[in-house]
């Protein structure tokens, strides 16, 4: 087994690699299966070529595998070829009956959260001066029109919320409003779900289009409001 | 030979364990997604379309889907009484039927229900297709059951203020009051003649679908709590009535593995006579 065990060991190294460490490298990110079988794929065409470059380092690589094959004098390693030789041909059913089969689930749904805003809709700033009374009075607005789905708690926990898919955004996460620019919040709440472009799947959302409903004025309070009490920052360019 | 055979037994063991255990996994996977969809049964010899009680009702798996008081446009309103319904469907290649389950404390002449439906290939809102600002929307089929009229009302909109009955009436619906709680199977052909106005339903396709409830209480003055827009709704979910079984998957996964075994064979043959 001498000549097949460093193409294992390279193998397995190579794929402990690819899945374990490299995700773990700052600024790199998990591999999806499809590549981690490519590269796994290419090591081993290039173990197979690095190994049949000569006579005799092709009988060395080729040779334990026959034996193995064959089952001579292969000793204690019978029942592990048996092993082999009955699930491979388990497996390559299995391949093709998850490939062949229809799917049961639902349609796969992939919905971007904060898809980006119309032109004019980025770069405003708050024309509403930052004074403790507006900011009270923006809590105020929050408490009549927002509180019943994104909470009293800025969480999107609101009596409201439990049946709505998507579900309300939670402001005191750090990846909802503390990303975003108050231009964005005031376009996201002035034209409501439906106001989405498509990659947002405006059909399912059930935030309303407030524009009809609330002075720009009352908007901007609002956002104020809403980064106070979610304990947020708006996101800026400096 | 005879310790050869113990480790072939040993070994299959150990792959029908292996096996068995990935199928239990995948079983159980697909039953922690039911919440998002639901799906009719197969059954011949009928559907219960008047019996909410029929025991054949057991044998579709029931889903459950909460509620939520609408909130997305006036008049909106800020408590329902139902929070969760749950809904099973069974179908026989030509017709299909819904049954709606949910607990109401009180029976009242204006409780009602509906189910809502996209109709076509374009997206609807959920809120009764109203139009979207970027992206075109398609119509609404609403089968809508009220028990003081004690039948359904297939409706279609497309947008709020459109909402109205259809000309062909295609939806039947029966409700039965109990111990706390309202069951009501609402049926239909999987087809009809209207395409452009009723949901048309294709068996192994998803659907969108969604639901809304009035509770018909009324307050000390005697007004509907619930009514109109003011009601317990839910957001889109699937529905998709099963496909006939499809046993090819297994046919195609036994044709490789025979194909496999076969591969090995004469690979080991070869290789033994070439030594």
């Amino acid at each position: 087994m001498g000549a097949l065990g460093k193409p294992i060991i390279l193998m397995v190294a190579m794929y402990v690699f690819l899945k374990f460490i490299l995700p773990n490298i700052p600024g790199s990110a998990p591999l999806p299966s499809s590549l981690i079988f490519l590269y796994l794929l290419l090591t081993a065409a290039g173990i197979v070529i690095f190994e049949t470059l000569s006579g005799e380092s092709k009988d060395a690589f080729w040779g334990p595998m026959e034996r193995f094959l064959t089952g001579e004098n292969l000793g204690g390693l019978q029942a592990l070829r048996y092993g082999v030789l009955v699930l491979f041909p388990l497996l390559v059913g299995w391949q093709t009956y998850g490939s062949t089969a229809s799917s049961d689930a639902p349609p796969a749904e992939s919905r971007t959260i904060h898809p980006a805003p119309p032109g004019e809709y980025t770069g405003l700033s708050n024309p509403v001066p930052k004074t403790p009374e507006n900011i009270m009075q923006g809590k105020g607005f929050y408490a009549a029109f927002c509180s019943p789905c994104h909470g009293g708690n800025f969480d999107g926990k609101g009596p409201a919320a439990r049946g709505y898919n998507p579900p309300p955004a939670n402001f005191a996460d750090p990846t909802t409003i503390a990303m975003l620019q108050e231009s964005y919040l005031f376009w996201r709440i002035k034209k409501g779900g439906v106001g989405l472009p498509i990659e947002g799947a405006p059909w399912k959302s059930a935030m309303p289009r407030w524009e009809l409903e609330l002075p720009d004025e009352w908007i901007w309070k609002i956002i104020m409001g809403e980064y106070d009490g979610a304990h947020q920052s708006p996101r800026t360019w400096e | 030979m005879k310790r050869v055979n113990h480790v072939m037994k040993r070994v299959l063991r150990g792959a029908l364990a292996a096996i068995a255990a990935l199928i239990i996994a995948e079983a159980s996977l697909s039953f922690a997604q039911e919440s998002v969809a639901v799906k009719a049964t197969i059954v011949t010899g009928g559907l219960p379309v008047d019996d909410p009680n029929a025991a054949i009702w057991s044998s579709a798996m029931p889903a459950t889907f909460p509620m939520s008081p609408q909130v997305h446009w006036p008049n909106r309103i800020q408590e329902v009484t139902v929070k969760d319904v749950s809904v099973r469907a069974l179908h026989d290649g030509n017709q299909v039927a819904f049954l709606l389950e949910y607990s109401d404390p009180s029976e009242d002449q204006d409780d009602a229900a509906a189910f809502e439906f996209m109709v076509g290939d374009k997206k609807a809102h959920f809120a009764h297709g109203q139009p979207m600002l970027q992206v075109e929307g398609g119509p609404v089929n609403i089968w809508f059951w009220k028990h003081k009229e004690g039948k359904a009302v297939d409706m279609t909109a497309k947008g709020f203020g459109t909402l109205k009955p259809q000309t062909h009436q295609d939806v039947k619906a029966k409700g039965v009051y109990s111990n706390g709680s309202w069951k009501i199977v609402f049926s239909r052909s999987l087809t009809t003649d209207h395409p452009e106005e009723d949901v048309q339903i294709t068996p192994g396709e998803f659907i969108s679908i969604a639901f809304a409830v009035w509770d018909g209480r009324k307050d000390a003055v005697g007004e509907l709590v619930e009514k109109g827009s003011q009601k317990a709704v839910s957001s889109w979910w699937y529905f998709r009535a099963d496909a006939p079984p499809d046993y090819s998957g297994y046919m195609y996964a036994a044709i490789a593995a025979a194909l496999a075994l076969g591969f090995q064979f004469v690979l080991i043959r070869k290789l033994k006579k070439g030594q």
